[in-house]
């Protein structure tokens, strides 16, 4: 047995070959599960003593075809200003959704009759007259008695603390108010259908009758659906590469929640162990060599964010007080735990790793990519900017949301501040939900700025939606799921909800020729149960 | 292949001698074999001590596959589910459109750490296992499968020197050949952490002779290492070794103060002592020295040898009344050593002086630790170097643990996490090598004091 293994010798074909000649006892079950992932699946055991084994060599893992896009990048330095009014961001996606919501109004409702009268366009909201049908463009906004507002917050200046962060704004008495505003002013929105189903910030068109007491009695809604969606590969414009037809998968995993203590490791270890193919037995390691990217979506670590939550905030003010910035308070050793986490999976498969809400980035969306300095040992798997503007293999930290392609598809992803904010507006949806209504709204983060830190864009808002993504995923929910959406042309979009790896164990595989989504679970058994 | 004969000898002696966990990973790397080879390992180790002695050697598995039903996999995700059901609707029943239940079920693979006595259990719950292999072997049950990480934590330092991008052909890790690594970066990060722990050795000697009358520690210190030729080895480790250790056991009591004041200066005294401060730079060349009386000492004649010899005799007995008399709080043990150090080889003093001193070294390491804390980066490699030079003094290999602690000190580079274990071997191994130092360090405290 011992002298029958040659290394490398041969190609992984005859290396089998030469297994079975001179090891008959071995049932093999030789697979070839496609033309790349070449490799000799045995049920050998590994729970078996001497005469070991001649290990297998497994073919080397596929390239990434990755191309990530900037979308989200903000200007550098003192380019970057927060000096701009957030009120032309509305106008912003007000003046570019107009068009493509007005269009589908037209489609919907240019015939639409009711009591014989015909429905026509109001350009503006103000021009809206009393008992006309008709329809108008416009933003809503919705007046919340437990949406946070920042004139309380000032008002209330002498407040012990800021209140508890709010599971929803939803008002259970149901005296939330929604509006539909543009440019020339608001029009109050009344009409069952529609109230609990819309946000701040999202662009819909409106059509109704304007009450007596001047509120909008609203018949139908509609909005700007999904944008034109590319091809696969078609992204890869400079070079298109061909469709190869090799099986390769991407692993999304988010909420890793490293605190930098010992509780939670032993899953990492798994999951490095498990990337890596060193974990499980033959056959296994060769589904995990079909996996060519880990995406990281958010919260690697869990109390990193510049901005402390209540609890931390709390439990740091009954401490000493302290002027400026206390070094010793500051510990390294969760940002050094997610190094050595990623620095040992970084060898064998490339890694996109977005911020999240409790990373430290900066809080407002976009945030932009985790700093190299967190990264000792990964970043040496970073392509220097002099050479090239993208690692492509490698250590790819980026923005959240982030939007690429990868295996020729468009991928759109976030670590979830945008899906939980935009829940707090709604009852009874679900996050998959949530997001395919961004998507449908064209916008993938509404309800910014209104409740959620944003940075103040001027000329164009890049999280308005341009081009229909293949796959969006947004991490950290509290559930794994997923959900095929289909737009009016046929459009068809991928949903996941990831989950948080810390509570769960789960990864998410997506398979990248069919679009498939699998589970990995990994867990420990406590002892004793 | 050597390995398979070496595994065995690995095995036995930190499963049984050391009673520390060993993992699949880690066994792989001590032994530089495939891991799917490193798990059979284990399986056959955990075979035959289990036969020679039932349930000495306790294992746990790592099962892959299938759950049985869906619903369990969903199990764990429900409650979550439901959970967050419950906190986003204030009502649930009035959900209008019933969630689609999923087209199909999702392929779940789970992967299970399980010891075992829950092994058959947690099978049960499969319907259909794709793999199954030990994960790790321990010396008793545990439990508290978190100890595994420490384990898992010494892989990475177990294959440090390798190029991570080749650790796939030794080990069986997936090969990614488009994965780019810069080579410069690192080494100038490993450089960077090398020359700080060679740095603090210095400052470590600095420290006594700064606030010490160097005059009088530096005759003392190098004239030994002159006068006996023969001793010219035992002396490097000596003088290295009690300047690493000075601090240790005597610091405990009388240098508490100088330690806690001094971790933010020596950083910048470190670099430039060898120039600006004369004192400072006799007593780092006590290091040297050690080297340059190797080549002096042969050409010195007995004669003067022996001259010199009586004279430090006599300088040390009129130190060590003086310290009997100053330092009440030193016990016998310690003040009667100090001639003995010089004269006697160290081996014969490593026992007796052991058991006194481990009393003050037990509470030594933590002040130690909280400068590591505090002191930032640097302070924090010093520990490191520290408890690795005591881990491998484990096998009573005193001589031998010096050049490992000057190795790993040059290759140390990220903080090991604590290990209560070798920490507890830190105060005994300590005691030891305090007890080869002593009669230095207590003539240097002796000047400290005054």
């Amino acid at each position: 047995m011992r002298a029958s293994f040659e290394p490398r010798l041969a190609k992984h074909t005859l290396v089998t070959f030469s297994f079975i000649v001179r090891n008959p006892q071995y049932i093999i079950v030789s697979q070839f599960l496609s033309l790349s992932s070449r490799m000799a699946l045995t049920d050998i055991s590994l729970l078996k003593g001497e005469p070991f084994d001649a290990p297998t060599n497994t073919s080397p893992r596929n390239a990434s075809a990755y191309k990530p896009l900037h979308t989200f990048e903000l200007p550098k330095g003192t380019e970057k200003q927060y000096s701009q009014q957030y009120a032309d961001m509305y106008f912003v996606r007000l003046a570019q959704l107009k068009n493509a919501v007005k269009q589908k109004a037209a489609e919907a409702w240019d015939d639409f009759e009711l009591g014989g009268e015909k429905a026509k366009y109001v350009e503006r909201v103000l021009d809206v007259r009393q008992g006309e049908l008709c329809w108008v463009v416009g933003t809503v906004y919705m007046e919340m008695s437990l949406k946070p507002n920042v004139l309380d917050d000032i008002s209330k200046e002498h407040w012990i603390a800021a209140p508890p962060p709010r599971e929803t704004y939803v008002n259970p008495s149901g005296q939330d108010d929604m509006m539909l505003e543009d440019e020339s002013g608001r029009l109050r929105i009344t009409g069952e259908t529609v109230s609990s189903h819309y946000v701040t910030g999202c662009i819909l068109a409106a059509l109704g009758t304007e009450q007596a007491d001047g509120s909008f009695q609203v018949v139908a809604t509609t909005y700007a659906d999904l944008p034109k969606q590319p091809e696969r590969w078609d992204g890869e414009n400079p070079n298109p590469k061909k469709p190869k037809s090799k099986a390769s998968k991407m692993a999304i995993v988010s909420g890793l929640g490293i605190t930098g203590t010992e509780d939670d490791d032993l899953t990492l270890d798994l999951l490095v162990e498990y990337l890596t193919g060193e974990a499980l037995g033959p056959q296994d390691q060769a589904e995990a060599l079909q996996l060519n990217r880990l995406v990281i979506a958010g919260n690697s670590l869990s109390h990193s964010s510049p901005i402390l939550s209540r609890e931390d905030f709390a439990a740091k003010k009954s401490q000493k007080k302290n002027y400026g910035y206390d070094a010793s308070s500051y510990n390294a050793s969760p940002a050094e735990k997610l190094d050595a986490f990623l620095s040992q999976i970084l060898p064998t498969i490339p890694i996109t790793i977005l911020p999240g809400n409790t990373d430290p980035a900066n809080v407002a969306l976009p945030q932009q990519p985790l700093h190299p300095a967190l990264f000792p040992q990964s970043r040496a798997y970073v392509i220097p900017p002099s050479q090239s503007k993208d690692t492509l293999e490698g250590f790819d930290a980026v923005t959240n949301p982030w939007d690429g392609y990868i295996e020729g598809w468009r991928i759109l992803g976030a670590s979830g501040q945008t899906v939980e904010d935009l829940l707090r507006y709604v009852d009874d949806v679900d996050p998959l939900e949530a997001m395919e209504m961004m998507l449908r709204w064209r916008c993938i983060a509404p309800t910014a700025p209104d409740t959620l830190s944003c940075y103040p864009f001027q000329e164009d808002d890049p999280l308005l939606l341009k081009v229909c993504p293949h796959v969006y995923f947004a991490g950290n929910m509290n559930k794994f799921d997923r959900k095929v959406v289909e737009g009016p042309a046929g459009e068809k979009v991928l949903l996941i909800s990831v989950p948080k790896f810390k509570e769960t164990g789960q990864v998410v595989l997506v398979d990248m020729e069919s679009l498939e989504v699998e589970l990995v679970e990994i867990g420990v058994v406590a002892p004793g149960s | 292949m050597s390995s398979e004969v070496d595994y065995k000898e690995y095995l036995a002696a930190r499963l049984l001698a050391e009673n520390h966990p060993v993992t699949y990973r880690l066994l792989s790397r001590a032994v530089k074999t495939h891991v799917n080879k490193a798990k059979q390992m284990l399986y056959e180790f955990h075979k035959i001590q289990n036969a020679k002695k039932p349930q000495s050697i306790h294992a746990t598995y790592l099962v892959t596959g299938r759950k049985r039903t869906l619903k369990h996999t969903n199990g764990l995700n429900g409650k979550d589910g439901e959970d967050a059901v419950m906190q986003d609707s204030p009502f649930p029943s009035s959900v209008p459109e019933p969630q689609e239940p999923p087209e199909e079920p999702i392929p779940t693979t789970s992967i299970v750490l399980v010891r075992e006595e829950e092994l058959e259990k947690t099978k049960a719950e499969f319907s259909d296992i794709t793999s199954i292999h030990i994960y790790s072997l321990e010396s008793g049950a545990i439990e508290d499968l978190g100890i595994l990480t420490l384990c898992n934590a010494e892989v990475p330092a177990q294959s440090k020197n390798d190029d991570p991008l080749e650790l796939w052909q030794l080990y069986g890790c997936i090969h990614n050949p488009y994965i780019k690594r810069r080579t410069p970066k690192s080494s100038i990060t490993a450089s960077k952490s090398s020359s700080k722990p060679t740095a603090q050795p210095a400052a470590k000697s600095q420290q006594p002779s700064a606030s010490a009358a160097p005059a009088a520690s530096k005759p003392s210190n190098t004239k030994p290492s002159a006068t006996a030729p023969a001793k010219a080895t035992l002396k490097r480790s000596d003088s290295s070794k009690s300047n690493a250790s000075k601090k240790g056991p005597h610091a405990g009591d009388i240098f508490k103060s100088f330690a806690k004041a001094k971790p933010p200066k020596p950083k910048e005294t470190a670099t430039p002592s060898a120039t600006d401060d004369s004192p400072m730079a006799g007593m780092s060349e006590d290091e040297g020295s050690d080297s340059e009386p190797d080549r002096s000492t042969t050409q010195v004649d007995e004669a003067k040898a022996a001259a010199a010899r009586e004279e430090k005799e006599a300088r040390q007995e009129e130190l060590r009344k003086m310290m009997e008399e100053d330092l009440v709080m030193e016990d016998a043990a310690a003040s009667t050593s100090p001639q003995d150090t010089a004269d006697m080889d160290e081996a014969s003093q490593d026992t007796p002086a052991a058991t006194p001193l481990d009393t003050q070294k037990k509470d030594e390491p933590k002040p130690v630790e909280t400068v590591v804390t505090e002191g930032g980066r640097r302070r924090g490699k010093r520990r490191v170097t520290k408890r690795k030079k005591v881990k491998d003094a484990d096998g009573y290999l005193v001589t031998k643990e010096e050049s490992v602690w000057e190795s790993f000190s040059e290759d140390e580079k990220p903080p090991e996490p604590k290990k209560p274990k070798p920490a507890a071997f830190s105060t005994a191994k300590g005691g030891k090598k305090g007890g080869v130092a002593k009669g230095q360090g207590s003539i240097a405290s002796f000047f400290k004091k005054a």
